[in-house]
């Protein structure tokens, strides 16, 4: 198989409402970040692959056609991703796909949310006619599965608080977070309203705009150009109904991982991967995505959070740019997530660097915990 | 079959307001809208966009050389509407038309009224009439009308 590398990433500064750009104008901005990272002209795209949340979160339907003067696919091949909230991975894994298929060079792909034109809850919510109406939005949906985590494994309350205050610290060492809270701690995270009981506001992801873009190539494009080289990406699905699932323990999320460590050639996640970039929208997913993953056996990942293993100079970092907890345009956040582990081995991460990372992993999910996107990225192509 | 009237039925509205931000260039060209002018951007090939494009679809550009072109312009295409229903915005029959402004190379969907169908080729010159209160959006053109 052809091997694939990102040569570079381009990100917005993400904030809650980016009213001084256009939707356009958003994507451009992470598009031309990714193209000036990647040292690259226009002439050297082969495809542009595009992924976003629900079209209703914006009301813009099919916004990959209203959006290809600015993502320069006028003439070019052009796919849409959509598989809800891990979309950004999903994307990430597609574009990755393109090239190693030998049928593209070098793929241009790119994710966004533009929250202030929108409301994801209200997109998430409708009104169906015969149905309860339970406008949960994603952090009611998903509260019931953390307490059955606490119940399960006997946590502390203040596990949550402890991730909270420890992505939003590692956000202040990244200069495009949207949040930046000084002086956070977890006292702060555990006085702040209950919002989905066990979840207070502060365990809870923000609302952002942002955009995030990457561009992959073929190993033989690559030149003298910095990469992060793809070891090994994969996605899974499974049913929100499902009879038999585990809404605490995904078997897609579990398979998928087995799949890329598999294709890396990873025996020992935990030791293996210097750092990981874990799509942790709500406090309790990392200690939940810790043992989903495969890093620790079940019941002991909220023993590392306490250890303080996924803090940034611990064993494993865990969101050193901040995480989805930090920033949350829905569509790009997994891509983030992607780029972000891309970043870490290409030395690019600045503040929030991880000294000597060479392999790091980015994760997304999505859905009712039903999708999973991920890739394991590496400085060497060996 | 059973008769579809013994079936439940029951209607499933959705409507949310979405807000817009226009951006640095559509703002330009919505604000021109609001004092009776249609601007559009020309790129670095001398190509100007009207309505306003804000990257060029060929160059790739950003573009924001705003220029002001029309009000005058030559019908590209047209549709004729001959029974306008409820949502159109014109009672009277009129066209949906493709609009080449002058001094733009690209054209403008909008509508030309207070004319026959028998009035109208590919290539027959028009001019924007404007509403009476402007409002910043692409209907403060309330239409085109053949040119005198």
């Amino acid at each position: 198989m052809i091997q694939a590398g990102v040569i570079g990433v381009g990100q917005t500064k993400y904030d809650a409402k980016r009213r001084d750009v256009s939707m356009a104008g958003l994507v451009r901005e992470a598009i031309d970040n990714a193209m000036l990272a990647a040292n690259l002209e226009w002439d050297a795209i082969d495809a542009v692959i595009l992924g976003k949340a629900p079209d209703m979160f914006e009301g813009v339907i099919m916004p990959e056609l209203y959006l290809a003067d600015a993502i320069g696919a006028v003439g070019k091949p052009v796919l849409r991703v959509h598989t809800a909230g891990s979309v950004g991975g999903s994307t990430a894994v597609i574009a990755a796909s393109h090239v190693c298929s030998g049928q593209f060079k070098t793929v241009l792909t790119v994710t966004f949310e533009k929250q202030s034109e929108s409301n994801a809850t209200w997109a998430l919510s409708p009104r169906y006619p015969y149905s309860p109406h339970i406008n949960a939005g994603a952090g009611g949906y998903f509260a019931p599965f953390i307490r059955e985590y606490i119940r399960r494994y006997e946590a502390p309350e203040h596990i949550g608080w402890k991730v909270a205050a420890k992505d939003r610290q590692n956000a202040l060492k990244n200069p495009l977070a949207h949040l930046h809270i000084p002086g956070i701690d977890e006292k702060m995270v555990s006085d702040t309203p209950m919002l989905w009981e066990p979840l207070r506001y502060l365990e809870s992801c923000p609302s952002s705009d942002g955009a995030c873009a990457m561009v992959i190539t073929a190993q033989d494009q690559v030149g003298s150009r910095n990469v992060a080289w793809i070891k090994g990406m994969a996605v899974r699905s499974e049913g929100t109904l499902s009879a038999g699932r585990d809404e605490v323990n995904p078997q897609a999320g579990i398979d998928c991982a087995k799949d890329i460590y598999n294709q890396a050639g990873i025996q020992n996640p935990f030791n293996e991967i210097d750092c990981a970039e874990i799509y942790v929208p709500f406090s309790w997913y990392e200690p939940m995505w810790l043992e989903n993953l495969g890093f620790c056996d079940l019941g002991e990942g909220w023993k590392l959070t306490d250890k303080d293993a996924t803090s940034i100079d611990g064993e494993l970092p865990f969101n050193m740019s901040g995480g989805v907890l930090s920033s949350n345009p829905i569509g790009a956040s997994g891509m983030i997530r992607f780029g972000e582990a891309a970043l870490q081995v290409m030395g690019l991460a600045e503040d929030h660097q991880v000294e000597d990372a060479k392999v790091a992993m980015g994760h997304a999910y999505g859905g009712a915990a039903q999708f999973f996107a991920m890739w394991i990225v590496s400085s060497s192509l060996d | 079959m059973s008769d579809s009237k013994d079936l439940l039925r029951a209607p499933f509205e959705l409507a949310y307001n979405y807000k817009r931000s226009n951006g640095p260039v559509m703002s330009k060209f919505f604000e021109a809208l609001g004092e009776q002018k249609i601007l559009g951007t020309k790129s670095s090939t001398g190509k100007v966009f009207s309505p306003a494009a804000e990257f060029d679809p060929d160059t790739h550009e950003s573009l924001n050389d705003m220029v002001e072109v029309g009000p005058g312009g030559s019908i590209e295409s047209f549709s004729w509407i001959e029974a306008p229903q409820n949502h159109h915005l014109i009672k009277e029959p009129f066209a949906f038309a493709l609009i080449k402004l002058d001094g733009a190379d690209s054209s403008m969907l909008h509508m030309i009224a207070d004319c026959n169908e028998a009035d109208l080729s590919i290539g027959t010159r028009v001019t924007a009439a404007w509403s009476e209160t402007t409002t910043k959006r692409i209907t403060d053109i309330k239409f085109f009308i053949l040119e005198k």
